[in-house]
């Protein structure tokens, strides 16, 4: 098969990946930060509190967890507007959806985190007459938040290929931004090749900082 | 100063503390053993609500632990409620249990600023004198996974005194050192009885508790068996199960 590469193509168009990363980086961070927030309080949430509040938030992780992203996102963007009367932007759209979906798993992360932390921990809190929320923030979260770290860099890392996903809903990342390049230049190939490279690039370096801390960990331990 | 009355507690049908009467008077030493699986441990943990009991009371002062009472009905008492009464009790636990991202006087101040809102100032200056009275002035700024057992446990007494409790507890202090780390902890908890602390000590350390305590409780199978002064449970107790126990674990 003699197909005969063009990669002359990609540096010609170099803007316009260089404009996709910024906004495949942009949605990956925010997001990263809502899921944070929500996952932080979800997951502390889940381990304490009363049981109103622990059956809410169960069913939002189960439910997040059992539905696909994508259709987390067509269903922000194309049915909340219809239900309730409030158009949110593409951008907003995704960076919301993933989000919400990446707190369910933060949640997880974070009440794994807690979980093995020594329950001696929690008796030396209390003994001490700390409340649970002070217990907690002083005792049991700067300890779980160490464990918690090599999963966490690995959910930034999930996010970052989760952002494809806003091609369905036209935001202009990497993805989006790659098919219309190949609506003009017929040449679906080089760019797919180079997206490829471009993604494993940017995503490895987590996943493989992930991994060394995890062990680093696992050896301290 | 401190009254449990008729006391009991059950894990589903596994039934762990049955009947028991304890009174603590200021500055009495109360020496608790027993077998292993005799309820001395979860009786300590009830007198500060680590562990929930079902029957009976608690009296720490007048006030009941764990639960308030209202047209004779009793239902637990709200979270401030009984840190408040945690904080006038120090409880040393078997495991050490200090705070392994803290350093040593980090783990000592942090009850006394978060919890009764002291100072820094002035719980550095507490904190540094009761360092220096169970000997570890010059560990103040280490971690404790770099200390050894006996200095862990040392350290863990510190960290209770430092919340000025009217009673401190003790969970088994020495059972997890190496046995030539036992002396300094008992050495600690020595002067403390000399000062007047009031003090409950769940141990198995039989001469400790014959030469510190001023009264010893013989607990089996969930029950006070037999109580007294050293002299007469080491020597010619009552009962023939103390007598058996004694017998198994002095020769």
């Amino acid at each position: 098969m003699g197909y005969e590469w063009q990669f002359a193509i990609i540096l010609e168009y170099w803007p316009i990946f260089a404009r996709g990363a910024i906004t495949t980086l942009q949605i990956t961070l925010l997001s990263s930060a809502i899921g944070l927030f929500i996952g932080l309080l979800v997951g502390v949430s889940r381990e304490s509190s009363g049981i109103f509040i622990r059956s809410v938030t169960s069913v939002y992780v189960e439910m997040i967890r059992a539905t696909p992203a994508l259709v987390q996102i067509v269903w922000l963007y194309y049915c909340f507007p219809i239900i309730f009367g409030y158009q949110l932007s593409a951008m907003t759209s995704i960076i919301i959806a993933l989000g919400i979906h990446s707190g369910a798993y933060v949640s997880e992360i974070v009440r794994a985190g807690i979980n093995a932390v020594d329950t001696g921990q929690f008796l030396a809190a209390k003994s001490i007459g700390m409340n649970h929320f002070t217990a907690l923030r002083r005792i049991i979260l700067p300890q779980a938040g160490q464990k918690m770290i090599p999963p966490l860099i690995n959910e930034f890392a999930n996010l970052m290929k989760l952002t494809t996903l806003g091609s369905m809903i036209a935001v202009y990342e990497l993805l989006q931004e790659s098919n219309n390049l190949i609506a003009t230049t017929y040449r679906p190939l080089e760019v797919y090749t180079f997206l490829a490279i471009f993604f494993f690039i940017i995503t490895y370096p987590w996943i493989w900082l992930s991994q060394r801390l995890e062990r680093r960990l696992k050896m301290r331990a | 100063m401190l009254r449990i009355t008729n006391l009991g507690k059950s894990y589903g049908s596994a039934r762990v503390l049955s009947g028991i009467d304890l009174d603590v008077q200021a500055h009495d030493v109360v020496a608790i053993i027993g077998p292993s699986g005799s309820g001395k441990s979860t009786l300590l943990k009830c007198i500060n609500f680590l562990e929930r009991y079902d029957e009976g009371e608690v009296r720490f002062g007048d006030e009941l632990v764990g639960y308030v009472e209202a047209d004779g009905q009793r239902r637990l008492a709200t979270e401030r409620q009984t840190n408040r009464l945690r904080a006038e009790m120090g409880m040393v636990f078997q495991n050490f249990n200090l705070f392994p991202h803290m350093t040593t006087l980090q783990n000592v101040i942090e009850g006394p600023i978060q919890v009764k809102g002291v100072a820094r100032d002035e719980a550095v200056r507490h904190a540094e004198q009761l360092l220096a009275k169970v000997g570890l002035a010059d560990k103040r700024d280490v971690r404790p996974t770099k200390l050894s057992g006996g200095q862990q446990q040392r350290a863990a007494i510190a960290r209770a005194l430092a919340m000025r409790p009217r009673l401190m507890l003790f969970d088994e202090p020495t059972s997890a050192l190496d046995p030539e780390l036992v002396g300094e902890v008992l050495t600690a908890m020595r002067e403390l009885a000399a000062e007047g602390m009031t003090m409950v000590i769940v141990t198995h350390e039989m001469s400790f508790a014959r030469d510190v305590a001023s009264r010893v409780v013989f607990m089996e199978g969930g029950r006070i068996v037999e109580e007294g002064p050293p002299g007469k449970i080491f020597t010619n107790p009552d009962n023939a199960r103390t007598r058996a126990f004694l017998a198994r674990v002095l020769h």
